[in-house]
This record gives C-alpha cells, structure tokens and sequence, in this order.
C-alpha cells in the first residue's frame, strides 16, 4: 500500500531557473499538500498536465528525492526514515532512467536481480517469463545502445520487475512508444493487477487513464482537485468522459486562481 | 557488501568486457609511452652520431709547421678550408660552412720558442658558431681538448721536468674513488622517479574512467536506476571508489612492467648500465604495496568526488584538471627538494606519500614517518568516501 500524507516538495531555483520561469520568487511548489492512498490490487493513475506534479510525486514515492514536508508510507515503511526497504519494495520506471548503454539485456537484468540480492534460480525463472512476455529473448544479448526505443523501453520494464516488486511506480509508462510496445505494456501493468500488485502511474494520456486505471487522481498545480473512480468523476463533474471533466476541472482550478 | 560487490563488478566489467576500452586504457598508453620515448632516444643519438661522425671543417691561419701533422695523428677527422680574409671566414662560420676558426700570431713558432720571461705570451684565437652543432663540436674537441694536447707538448719542449710543474694530479689512478651502498644508490634515483610516476599513471590512468564512472552516469541518465535499488548510498561510492583503484592499480603496474622491460629499448643502456638497478627486501616491498594501494584509494576517492559535482563528463574533466595540476605539484615536489624532511612534513596529503616512498627506497623512512602517511592518506580517503556519500544523498548534486 502506499499512504501519502500531506506531501509538499518545494524546489528552491537559482537564478538562471528563475529567469527561464520568469519569477522573481526563488521558490517553486511542485507539490502542494497533496494526500492519497493506493491499495494493492489496483491500477492508481495520476492525471495532469505537464508540470503539474505528477512525476515529482512518484519521485518522492521512490525515495529519489525527499519530500519537503508530510509523510509517504510504502508498505508501512516511511521514505525518509527507511528508504533501502522502501525501494526493495519498488520497481521504478521513467523515460529518464535508462539503463548503461553499453552492456547487454541480458548483463543487466542479472546485474538489477543480484542488486536485489534475489536467488540466482529465480532470476533464471524471472528472465525467463519477463523476456518471454515482452519478446525479448530474440535480442537479450544485445547491449542496450544497439536497440530501437520501443525494444529499449521493453527491456527497461523487464530490468525493473525483474526482483517481482509488490509495488510498481510507472512515469508515463507508453510515453514514446509505439501502438504496439504500448498495448503490451498496458496489458501487462492489468496482468500485475490481478496478480494483486499495486500499480501507481502518471499520464497525460486521457484514454489510458479511462482504460486501465481503477482510480485515478487529477492534479492541478501541485494540488489534487479530484479523486475516485471512473464513473465517480464523471457524475460528480457532470461530464460525459474524461476529457471534458478535466477540463471542468482545470478551468474551475483557473477561475479560482 | 554485497552491493559494493556488484557495483565495483559491474564497473569492472565496463572496461574489461569492452575490447576498445581494454585497448584504450592498458595498451594504448604503454605503446605510445614505449614509441615515443623510443623516437626520443633514437632521434637524439642519430643527431649525436651524426655530429660525431662529422668532419670538421676548419681554417687554420698562420698554423705553424707540424701543427696539421699532430692534429692528423690525434685522430680527430678533419678537413681544412683555405684561410683567405677574416671576412670572408666570419661569413663561413655563420652560415655553417666552416665549423671553426683557428687564428695563430704571425710567427708563432718562433715567439713560442724564443720565449724570454717577461715577453708576451702568444695567444691562439679560436672562433666558433655556439648555434651550430657541428661548430660546437669542433669547438670542444679541438679547442678546449686538443690545443691543451698541443700546449703540454710544446712545453715539454720547453722543460725538462714536466712532473714538476705539475705539483699534484687529482684521481689520475684511483679507480675506486666512489663509496656508496648500490642498493641505496639505485634507490636514491627511483626514489626520485617513482613518486613522479605514481603520480602520473596512477592519477591521469584513473581520471578518465572515473569521470565517466559518475559524471558519465549523470550525463546518460543510468545513475538514476541505481539510486532506486536497495543498496545504501555509500555501496554505491564504495563501489565505484573501489573499482577505480583497481583499474588505476592495475593499469600502472602494466605501465611500471614495461617501463622495466622496455627500459633498454627507451633509453638505450640496460638499467644496470643507467645506474637504475634496484633490489627490494620484502619488508620495503610491503611497505610500498600498502602506501601504493592507500595512495590509488586517495586518488580514486578525489577524483570521485570531483565528478559527482559535474553533470557531464566534459564538466568534470575541466573541474579535474586544476585538480590534477595541484596533484601532480605536491607528487613531484619531492624530486627537487634536499635534505631531511621536517616531521610535520608527513601530514602534508599526497605530498607525505612521495616522501614516505622516497624514504622506503633509500631505505630512510621512519616506522612513526610511514604511519603516519599512511594514515593521513586512507583517513582523508575515507573522509572523501564519506563526502562523496553525503553528496550522492543530495538530489541538488545527483541532479534528478
């Protein structure tokens, strides 16, 4: 499960950051009091636009960087006070973690599995059924800068869940993919569901959070606006799908503004 | 452990499994450094066999009678140019057609041999071109070596005694006139060198592949998959820390094996002959292994910490060359300094290790002077280590 309580992650900017925002102030929220819970057996979706928090959420869960105030509890642990048993729990993925160019698939699902210190028969087991799925086997002994960014992507999702991780945190998980990596990877994060996995992502993408998401969070400005099912948002905004209560939403969060 | 293990292996494996990196790093260097000081010396000793092989041109003006005959049986190969006005000459020596000029006094036999005490003594002028080789050759040869020749056999012409006019000869038959211990003599001159070495191989081997051990992973976006595994920050360090000790250890001792080997090729004359030859007790050998592997843990540890506040690799080998320099100055400090080192001395960072090494070789080091070093080296090492750590927990630094 993953608990967070009241978090808060202000970056302080120096000057040349505050010249490209155009503000005089040195502060910027990223992440302003935000709360959820995300319970196994589910797909959790955060949903905004750019900018507006989402991957310095997941970050935070990840414990890559540290919140500026409130509490983020993944499987009872807490990031800051145990982050080595928050990340055993974890796998993490984003389009800007990628893996050392120069060795094979192979070299580095071994490399992350023995990281997790998990029993060389496993990870056999593991690298079997991931690389299987995914369609790796054909190209797993090649180093990672001779594959396309589809056959990369792939590779990275199998690197990530090679220790089976209870909880999966997905940055934009079909960003830069295509149709098909993309379907298979969406198909895929259904198959961790039912296995009773949690799944936490962040999308842009309307129709990916309407299809796989169980509940999704839309975040404005560092703020969560709304929370809940589907069906949940859609009567409460009055909205016939997605797109429109979004924009219900943001335009309330301008006019507030 | 297990996570400084893998981490340390998988860096290992970066350079080990990578033909091309394999070659860049321990082959490359070893060739270029053996092919250039090869060119060097035979250049030189080409030029030095050239000169020395030349024939010297010379112009004699009022050369008494005899004077060519000695010069024709001292061996010295020569041909004369016809002396016609100075002028004339001044030109040939400057555009190196001639090599040297030699001027007697009008009638210099004579003046020689009708010397009364109180006359003038005649003056031989010689004249020669310092900016051409061959003209400086001649120059010492003839000039300086055998007009001396010809003065002694003019005036022993002149006396019948020439023992008395000698007073005293300085080491004419002392062959064994040097009492020194060789194995210090041979340390005295590594001593001098080694440091200049470790420095070199073991700081500039290890810069590039540290810099991109952790620069590199910033600047690739791969550091970021690391710092999500379940191993604390300072596996991650100790890791990457260890691993560059390796490959700077290992790359110069390649370097120092072929510098040995090598050695008669680059400069022409076994070690023997150059005076380098050198036998280690083991306690020495101990002694230089445990301040070699803290020196390369030192090393390894600075240059880590320099690339961690880089975010490309270009950045960090700007932010490591001043660095480098500063290394390299307190490293080869030790090569013009004299005398007893002052004790406190030996806090002195990287400094105190070429002093401490200098010390074993010449077999002059104290136990206090060793421990010293070496724990000011691995104490300052693992502060780095540490530093390094704190820096890694920083998503400022680690700029994700």
């Amino acid at each position: 499960m993953i608990e967070i309580r009241d978090l808060t992650k202000v970056y302080k900017l120096n000057k040349k950051q505050m010249k490209e925002s155009r503000t005089t102030n040195p502060r910027k929220t990223a992440v302003d009091h935000l709360s959820l819970t995300a319970r196994p057996g589910e797909i959790y979706g955060l949903l905004g636009p750019n900018g507006a928090g989402k991957t310095t959420t997941l970050r935070c869960i990840s414990t890559i960087i540290r919140p500026t105030q409130g509490e983020i509890y993944v499987s009872g642990h807490e990031v800051q006070k145990e982050p080595e048993k928050v990340r055993e729990k974890i796998g993490f993925l984003t389009g800007d973690i990628k893996l050392d160019p120069q060795f094979s698939v192979d070299y580095m699902f071994e490399f992350f599995g023995r990281l997790h210190q998990i029993p060389e028969e496993k990870l056999r087991a593991r690298k079997e059924e991931l690389f299987t799925y995914f369609g790796i086997k054909d190209f797993a002994h090649k180093k990672m800068k001779e594959l396309s960014t589809g056959m990369g992507q792939k590779a990275a999702i199998a690197v990530c869940l090679a220790h089976d991780p209870d909880i999966i945190i997905f940055d934009e998980p079909t960003n830069g993919l295509d149709v098909i990596t993309a379907r298979s990877v969406t198909d895929y994060l259904k198959k961790l569901r039912t296995e009773g996995k949690l799944v936490i992502i962040s999308t842009h993408i309307m129709s990916e959070a309407e299809k796989i998401c169980d509940r999704i969070g839309i975040v404005i400005g560092g703020h969560k606006v709304m929370e809940g099912r589907l069906d949940e948002i859609l009567q409460e905004t009055g909205s016939e799908d997605l797109e429109d209560a979004f924009f219900e939403l943001y335009r309330q969060t301008q006019g507030e503004e | 452990m297990s996570g400084i293990r893998q981490i340390c292996g998988k860096e290992l494996a970066r350079v080990f499994y990578d033909k091309k990196m394999l070659f860049s790093v321990f082959v490359l260097p070893v060739v270029i450094m053996i092919a250039v000081m090869s060119l060097v010396n035979t250049l030189g000793r080409k030029q030095e066999e050239d000169v020395e092989s030349h024939r010297a041109v010379l112009c004699l003006e009022n050369a008494p009678d005899g004077f060519e005959e000695l010069l024709k049986s001292s061996g010295i190969s020569y041909t004369i140019k016809p002396f016609s006005d100075e002028g004339e000459v001044q030109t040939m020596l400057l555009e190196g057609e001639a090599d040297l000029w030699i001027a007697f006094p009008e009638a210099f036999a004579q003046m020689v041999q009708e010397y009364r005490q109180g006359d003038a003594v005649p003056q031989i002028k010689t004249y020669y071109n310092p900016s051409e080789d061959y003209s400086r050759e001649a120059y010492n040869t003839i000039s300086t070596g055998f007009l001396e020749l010809y003065r002694q056999r003019l005036l022993a012409e002149r006396v019948d005694d020439m023992a008395g006019l000698t007073v005293f000869t300085v080491n004419s038959d002392n062959p064994e006139m040097m009492i020194q211990d060789d194995a210090k003599a041979g340390g005295k001159l590594m001593g001098m060198m080694l440091p200049y070495f470790v420095t070199i191989l073991l700081f500039a081997g290890a810069m590039g592949i540290g810099t991109d051990m952790v620069a590199g992973e910033k600047e690739r976006g791969t550091m970021a998959s690391l710092l999500v595994s379940p191993i604390p920050r300072s596996a991650i360090v100790l890791g990457k820390v260890f691993a560059l000790m390796i490959i700077s250890g290992i790359s110069s001792v390649i370097y120092v094996a072929a510098m040995v080997v090598f050695m008669p090729q680059m400069l022409g004359g076994s070690s023997e002959e150059l005076g380098i030859s050198l036998v280690l007790s083991p306690s020495q050998i101990g002694m230089l292994a445990a301040l070699l592997v803290a020196i390369a843990f030192l090393y390894s540890a600075i240059i880590v910490l320099v690339s961690v506040f880089a975010k490309t690799v270009k950045e960090a080998g700007s932010y490591i060359t001043p660095v480098y320099m500063l290394v390299l100055v307190l490293g080869i400090t030790t090569m013009f300094t004299n005398g007893t080192p002052k004790e406190w001395y030996y806090i002195i960072p990287i400094y105190n290790t070429s002093l401490a090494l200098q010390g074993i070789l010449t077999q002059e080091v104290t136990g206090g002077q060793f421990i010293l070093t070496l724990g000011v080296t691995l104490v300052l090492g693992a502060a780095m280590v540490i530093g390094i750590a704190k820096a890694f927990e920083s998503e400022k630094v680690m700029a994700i």
